[in-house]
């Protein structure tokens, strides 16, 4: 086994016992790159020299000392390239640390470079960047998802030891199925927003993708935790992982109808009444809910909230203080712009932007309610394995009817996670979700990691 | 909700959002209807008594001490801007002489 292919967990451990050092570890992942970047784009920038220079004076005493990590595109890192995979921020080098950012480089970590995502976040495939689509490390000819794309391909193709992304609605928990790796999506708030790049503000939570379920953990205790440079984070001090549970024995599981769709493929839906079955085996009573809120509803809430948010966020980008003009934009940027123009102009306000929030209240309710009948609930996380390059291209609503499945759950800024539970067979991976009510990290990790430690899913790595 | 965005609504939404829309980005005029058309569906539930959340943690006013911390140096501000002048961000003009 190459050192970059080891897990965090065990990086730490070679580390500490001295099998070999920051440097040699660094340099794995920098040889890795260079043999696939060629076929994969994950990364928009790679900083080589910087991380071997940093690996070379590596404190190992701190949690994250002397481990390569990739950084999506979107979040702050003072003085290097952050460009959000937009031209408009073609060679922009950030002003400050975002405060996730801070908190990793305290923990010791590396960043190796900044991976590729969809333009300013917008989309599920990466198709959007303005850098080029990154290629599935299971199959080059399939997208990765997105828009974490790049961070998902870095972890599935061992380019780098851990990762950060970052989801509005499916931006980590999409990719992260779609390229086999552990995706976790904390609570909104859980993780500070400052400093990473505004997409839909009132649903953009920053998370870990991993290869293991201990390692998301790991980085999720380091990156959580309130912030006052961020007004909506929640006032509690860092994420602490629970205690391993014996079994699932005492919870209750509920599977929404509504999650199976007409439209999913049979081998996802298998492959996730399989990891029901596996769940039963260790303890979990499964039950069918039937009256969940058709996700219809959350791909029209989302689709209005995020434009809005997106016509007010992105009206920053005047080209004055810092990055292009306006003129750089891309087309997603533009239609996604001038919707949320057209929903928050005069007129038309409340019945788009007021009705979507009116709806987004009804659709945390019906969680509330769910979540009186079972501790969790579990569905595919998309409705199909990683689809064909091209596949997005032309159609205005690629993205959220792919995150259909994970939409209502980041409209209520509820955690969860995806893991991977199966393939396809064409050998692409599937995705479990598991989301819990909200700031209920903890039974997410739990119910997760029980699941990964009876399964080999995980194990699995493609062939590059 | 007016499905249909015509022509006149187009050129003022993109005046609002300040992009200049070539013509072959006209399409765009027809995706946007598409999206509006799709969000329709949510007239099929009746929010009449229902309050809107703009956000889940539903923190309201949360203020800080008023304290002057460190900031940017004039430098550091600047540092990225594509024109600057005497310490200041250079813009073109925006009143007329």
């Amino acid at each position: 086994m190459n050192l970059n292919q080891l897990t965090l967990a065990q990086a730490k451990e070679g580390l500490a016992q001295k099998k070999f050092s920051s440097s040699e570890l660094v340099s794995a992942c920098l040889d890795q790159i260079k043999k696939t970047e060629p076929q994969l784009n994950s990364f928009v920038t790679v900083f080589e020299k910087e991380a071997l220079d940093q690996a070379k004076n590596a404190d190992l005493s701190k949690p994250l000392g002397g481990i390569p990590l990739a950084v999506k595109d979107n979040f702050l890192t003072q003085g290097q390239r952050t460009t959000a995979s937009s031209k408009v921020l073609d060679q922009y080098l950030a002003h400050y640390d975002a405060t996730t950012i801070e908190r990793l480089k305290s923990a010791g970590a590396i960043i190796i470079g900044k991976t590729n995502m969809d333009a300013w976040a917008h989309g599920s495939s990466t198709e959007t960047s303005d850098y080029g689509s990154t290629k599935n490390p299971w199959n080059i000819n399939h997208l990765p998802g997105g828009s974490s794309g790049g961070s998902a391909a870095a972890i599935a193709a061992d380019q780098a030891i851990i990762s950060v992304g970052s989801e509005t609605a499916g931006s980590i928990r999409q990719p992260a199925s779609w390229c086999g790796v552990v995706g976790f999506k904390p609570s909104y708030g859980r993780v500070s927003r400052y400093g990473v790049i505004a997409m839909k503000s009132s649903t953009d939570s920053p998370g870990p993708i991993c290869k293991t379920v201990d390692d998301a953990a790991t980085l999720l205790e380091i990156m959580s935790g309130a912030d006052h440079h961020d007004a909506t984070s929640i006032s509690e001090a860092s994420w602490v992982r629970p205690v391993k549970l014996a079994s699932l024995q005492g919870l209750k599981i509920g599977l929404p109808l509504s999650y199976f769709p007409p439209q999913i493929q049979p081998e996802v839906k298998s492959s996730i009444l399989a990891a029901v079955e596996t769940l039963k085996k260790l303890g979990a009573e499964i039950i069918e809910l039937p009256d969940v809120l058709d996700p219809k509803y959350s791909i029209a809430v989302y689709t209005i909230l995020q434009r809005s948010e997106v016509s007010s966020n992105l009206a920053r980008f005047d080209g004055i203080r810092y990055g292009h003009d306006r003129s750089f934009f891309g087309q997603e940027a533009k239609r996604r712009i001038m919707l949320g123009t057209y929903s928050l102009s005069s007129g038309y306000y409340d019945a788009y932007y007021t009705k979507a929030q009116k709806v987004r209240t009804l659709i945390c309710q019906d969680f509330d309610r769910q979540f009186q009948k079972v501790d969790a609930i579990i569905g595919p996380v998309s409705p199909s394995t990683a689809l064909p390059i091209g596949a997005s291209e032309g159609q205005a609503m690629f993205g959220e009817i792919q995150d259909m499945l994970v939409e209502p759950s980041s409209i209520a800024g509820l955690p969860g996670i995806s893991i991977p539970c199966g393939f396809d067979q064409n050998n692409l991976p599937v995705g479990l979700q598991i989301i819990t009510p909200q700031k209920r990290e903890d039974l997410v990790y739990q119910i997760a990691k029980l699941f990964e430690d009876n399964t080999e899913y995980h194990l699995q790595r493609p062939k590059l | 909700m007016a499905s249909q965005i015509t022509d006149d609504q187009f050129q003022h939404i993109a005046k609002l959002s300040r992009l200049e829309i070539k013509p072959e980005e006209n399409f765009i005029k027809d995706q946007l209807s598409q999206a509006a058309e799709y969000v329709d569906v949510l007239k099929e539930l009746n929010t009449d008594n229902t309050p809107p959340t703009f956000q889940v943690n539903h923190k309201t006013t949360v203020l800080r001490d008023d304290a002057i911390t460190p900031s940017f140096t004039q430098e550091q501000a600047l540092s990225q801007a594509p024109s600057s002048q005497n310490g200041y961000f250079k813009t073109s003009a925006t009143i007329k002489k």
